[in-house]
């Protein structure tokens, strides 16, 4: 049992790196056809992110939520439920963050910090747990229906911001700012790191203690492998269909409110940017596992940082690393290369 | 205002815009029968639309341009299908691959090609040409809604006319319905199932690259993210029209007659441009949990 675990754990391992290297070969291939010097735009790719403290302490805090979504979308997957509506649940978790600030500006940050998080975390959840309720009972498919929800918030949070919470004196499309005692405290000045991470950590932890070691994880997982199993062994599977996605969607609608009360201190359009479609990457790389989805977190957060460095110090755009990761999530799941990893890890 | 005067308008661009749903559906219902669930048809469409658009004007030729971006948007489903079926990875997400790819290198090779990330403006693009028929444009209501429009219109409906006899009246049409239903039996008849599957993705391309070259060529500029959702939303249109050409054909056109009706509604009523952009999902959502209570209804 022990070597089989190893064995598959080695499998796993292999493959991912084969999925990685590919990925990082399609990169090479694209900066040398597209960079007029392609040493010096690599160069900023991989240094540019660890170069100082203000780079590096950046790095780190987009992968705080990325972890949250990361954890989300592995509730969801390791119960065989997909949400595809990560973005706009991000989205309306950083509304909901948002608008309780803005709505109690001098309430002290012991109960307005609490209270903003918990507004996020229950709009989150509601959101996704609309999509679980509508499969719970009439099993219409999560899977266009989280999607096709998170859409329609989009637009509408759009609104709201250009809208109500417009700021009057910004010709931007932004929010007014949260007042300053609700913005959380940065830990690695000049950077926006911010205590939120150590408080995630925490969560991803407490995530695998809830998915590994108690009942409720047990059976959820066991529905997620097998709902017949599941269900001949006494298993209320459709309570599964509802208790993933409300979990999912809260943990997305956290990392909304995270990323406005540590980072951006309002809503601007287009601010979720791709935090929710990274979760399903950063959940497929650590196999929905808890504590993985840390590193794959920030190996995501690495990539766009070199991206961006990339960008901003040559003269590539930011998007490569929208196909770099397109190559990830072609990879991750093939079974081909699965095998062929684990045949691989057998020999050795 | 004269009943005819506001209706007919608004069915004339109905038609207009039901095509891309209309053609990336068909696709679509190509890899539904084949049993897929295609959600790569969104970055299906804006890859069409990019490189229609960027090929159309680089020859200067509609026919040659439209040509090789079909072939660029089969090649993308072939990457697509081979990945899916022959390397057996989760058609879920290599769909959501597909569709992130063709975002991140449309904007790519835009920058690179054209130093910019926003819209593509072509001077002197060639029109679609738009097909007339004076002799019949005489004909009361009719007349007025069926003709007058873009060649690729009715290059989608005889597209429907053509998925129709191909799924119902082919040897391979039976065999797609057959590889959907059940594989194994397939594999069992010493079919192979996998190469109708693979052939329907590269017909949902080639559909999904007309659909896309309908935005931009329509249009005669590339707008970044111009597919918007269409292909999401063509896999609804899918399951409203009972999986069958026709009934796509229905529901597109539903599509269609919904959002030219917001278009209109824009100039009288006083509803924000966002929830105009919302109302498809909106009543999409709404549509899919009435058709499961039905469903469920009568499986009670």
């Amino acid at each position: 049992m022990a070597t089989d675990r190893k064995s598959r754990y080695l499998a796993s391992v292999y493959g991912l790196g084969i999925s990685l290297g590919v990925a990082f070969l399609v990169m090479l291939i694209m900066i040398f056809i597209m960079s007029k010097a392609p040493m010096q735009t690599l160069y900023y790719f991989f240094v540019g992110p660890l170069m100082n403290k203000y780079y590096l302490g950046n790095m780190l805090n987009a992968a705080a939520p990325l972890i949250l979504t990361g954890l989300g979308i592995s509730f969801a997957f390791k119960s065989s439920m997909f949400n595809l509506g990560g973005e706009g649940q991000v989205y309306v978790g950083g509304l909901a963050a948002t608008a309780v600030c803005l709505m109690i500006p001098e309430m002290s940050a012991v109960i307005g910090i609490p209270l903003s998080l918990a507004a996020a975390l229950g709009a989150g959840a509601l959101v996704a747990g609309l999509s679980g309720y509508f499969k719970y009972k009439w099993k219409t498919d999560e899977l266009i229906s989280t999607f096709l929800i998170s859409n329609a918030l989009i637009f509408i949070v759009d609104n709201l911001i250009t809208g109500v919470l417009h700021d009057p004196e910004s010709s931007l499309l932004v929010s007014r700012k949260i007042a300053e005692q609700f913005w959380f405290l940065k830990i690695l000045l000049p950077s926006n790191l911010n205590i939120s991470i150590l408080f995630i950590l925490l969560l991803a932890v407490l995530a695998y203690f809830y998915l590994f070691k108690t009942h409720q994880g047990y059976e959820m997982r066991i529905t997620g492998l097998s709902p017949e199993f599941a269900r001949y062994g006494g298993i209320n599977v459709k309570k599964y269909f509802l208790i993933p996605m409300v979990l999912s969607g809260g943990l997305h609608g956290l990392a909304g409110a995270v990323s406005v009360m540590g980072t951006q201190h309002m809503l601007f359009k287009g601010f979720s940017g791709g935090m929710g479609w990274n979760g399903i990457a950063v959940a497929l790389i650590a196999r929905n596992h808890p504590i993985a989805v840390i590193p794959a977190a920030l190996f995501f957060a690495y990539i766009e940082a070199g991206a961006k460095s990339a960008m901003i110090n040559s003269d590539v755009t930011m998007e490569i690393a929208a196909v770099v990761q397109a190559v990830v999530f072609y990879l991750i799941t093939a079974k081909v290369i699965q095998d062929l990893a684990a045949r691989r890890s057998v020999k050795v | 205002m004269n009943n005819n005067e506001f209706s007919i308008p608004l069915i004339h661009n109905s038609i207009g815009i039901m095509t891309p749903f209309l053609l990336a559906g068909i696709g679509g219902l190509m890899t539904e029968l084949a049993g897929m669930l295609n959600i790569a048809l969104e970055g299906l469409i804006l890859i069409g639309a990019f490189f229609s658009v960027i090929f159309v004007a680089a020859t200067g030729s509609l026919f040659w341009g439209l040509l090789f971006s079909l072939l660029m948007t089969i090649f993308f489903a072939f990457i697509f299908g081979a990945v899916t079926l022959y390397l057996k990875a989760n058609v879920f997400i290599t769909g959501l691959a597909t569709n992130l790819l063709a975002g991140g290198l449309t904007t790519v090779l835009a920058f690179y090609l054209y130093g910019t990330k926003g819209v593509l403006m072509f001077e002197g693009l060639p029109a679609l040409p738009v097909f007339r028929m004076p002799s019949l444009h005489g004909i009361p209501l009719i007349g007025d809604i069926l003709f007058g429009h873009n060649i690729l219109v009715y290059l989608g409906w005889i597209i429907v006319v053509l998925a129709w006899v191909l799924i119902y009246k082919t040897p391979f049409g039976y065999r797609l319905r057959g590889t959907g239903s059940n594989f194994d039996a397939m594999v069992a008849l010493g079919i192979r199932p996998q190469r109708y599957q693979m052939i329907a993705i590269l017909i949902s391309g080639l559909t999904c690259g007309l659909a896309g070259a309908v935005l931009t060529l329509n249009l005669g500029a590339y707008v970044p993210n111009i597919s918007a959702g269409r292909g999401w939303i063509a896999l609804v249109v899918i399951y409203l029209g009972g999986k069958t050409p026709f009934g796509i054909l229905g529901a597109a056109f539903i599509f269609g007659l919904a959002e030219s009706f917001s278009n209109y509604a824009q100039g009288f009523l006083d509803i924000p441009v966002d929830f105009i952009l919302a109302f498809p999902y909106l009543i999409t959502v709404v549509a899919m949990v009435l058709m499961s209570i039905a469903q469920h209804r009568k499986e009670a």
